[in-house]
């Protein structure tokens, strides 16, 4: 009789841990996705230009607007190898609290998005990677409003593949 | 065009800004690519890129897989003063994490 109790034990037990551990590898815990809770993942995942705008900032009214310097390729729109486009972006505008680069016809648009605190200074400049022949976004939020520059650039080699 | 085997920095004091550049060693694939065997390589990125001076946060890029492998940015923090310390840290979607730190010129 005591024998048999021990072992229902060790047999609930072990059914009690292995349930726990299901729990959590199912609720996604352990995957490495998760470790960045706060990185944007609807945004970054969006297939369409407003999709990414409307899930990172809430709203897709965007002023075209000068304001914004925005170099993309070299020479400018240009790119001969679209794996590594450079760009920079400047802008006169006071109280900048977000710079998002997009690029149209990526399969996923967002490229990348910079908070920045009153202690940064543009320009911003980094290296991108550009599918097709398309129109690259930069988008400035800054002071409550969002401006935006659009360059056309064409790339003689896709570089997303 | 070789892969730099680390991540390199640089701060220096122009005009009065600190102008910092970062060149981040990660291949940074999209999940989409092919290898010669049309296996698919799975993504890996940098998701995430933070900036310290002097122990404050004062930059975070969040990055998507369309940034170029080996990533490089420069920025500039304004004023700041020789012997500042800058620390840059960055996580990829697979956890893989980065350090490098560097004292303004």
């Amino acid at each position: 009789m005591d024998k048999l109790d021990e072992q229902r034990r060790t047999i609930l037990k072990g059914a009690i841990s292995a349930s726990t551990l299901a729990l959590v590898a199912t609720s996604g815990l352990l995957l490495p996705q998760r470790l960045l809770a706060h990185w944007p993942t609807d945004a970054f995942n969006a297939k369409t230009v407003e999709n990414a705008l409307l899930a990172l900032l809430g709203q897709t009214e965007v002023a075209e607007d000068e304001a914004i310097q925005f170099k993309v390729g070299a020479p400018p729109s240009y790119a001969i190898n679209g794996a590594s486009v450079p760009i920079e972006i400047q802008s006169e505008l006071d109280n900048i609290e977000q710079v998002l680069v997009l690029v149209e016809k990526n399969p996923f648009p967002l490229v990348m998005s910079m908070d920045l605190t009153p202690e940064v200074k543009l320009p911003f400049k980094s290296m991108i990677k550009i599918a097709e022949d398309s129109p690259v976004m930069a988008v400035i939020s800054a002071g409550g409003k969002l401006y935006k520059t659009t360059r056309f650039v064409e790339v003689d080699i896709g570089g997303c593949a | 065009m070789g892969i730099p085997s680390k991540d390199r920095i640089r701060a220096k004091l122009k005009a009065n800004n600190t102008v910092i550049r970062i060149l981040l060693a990660h291949p940074m694939h999209t999940g989409r690519a092919e290898t010669e065997s049309g296996e698919l390589i799975p993504a890996e990125f940098i998701q995430d890129i933070r900036c310290w001076r002097n122990d404050v946060e004062v930059f975070t890029v969040k990055c998507g897989t369309a940034t170029a492998r080996n990533p490089y940015f420069s920025f500039q923090l304004t004023s700041g003063q020789q012997g500042d310390k800058i620390k840059i840290r960055w996580v990829d979607n697979l956890g893989a994490k980065g350090l490098v730190e560097t004292i303004v010129k």
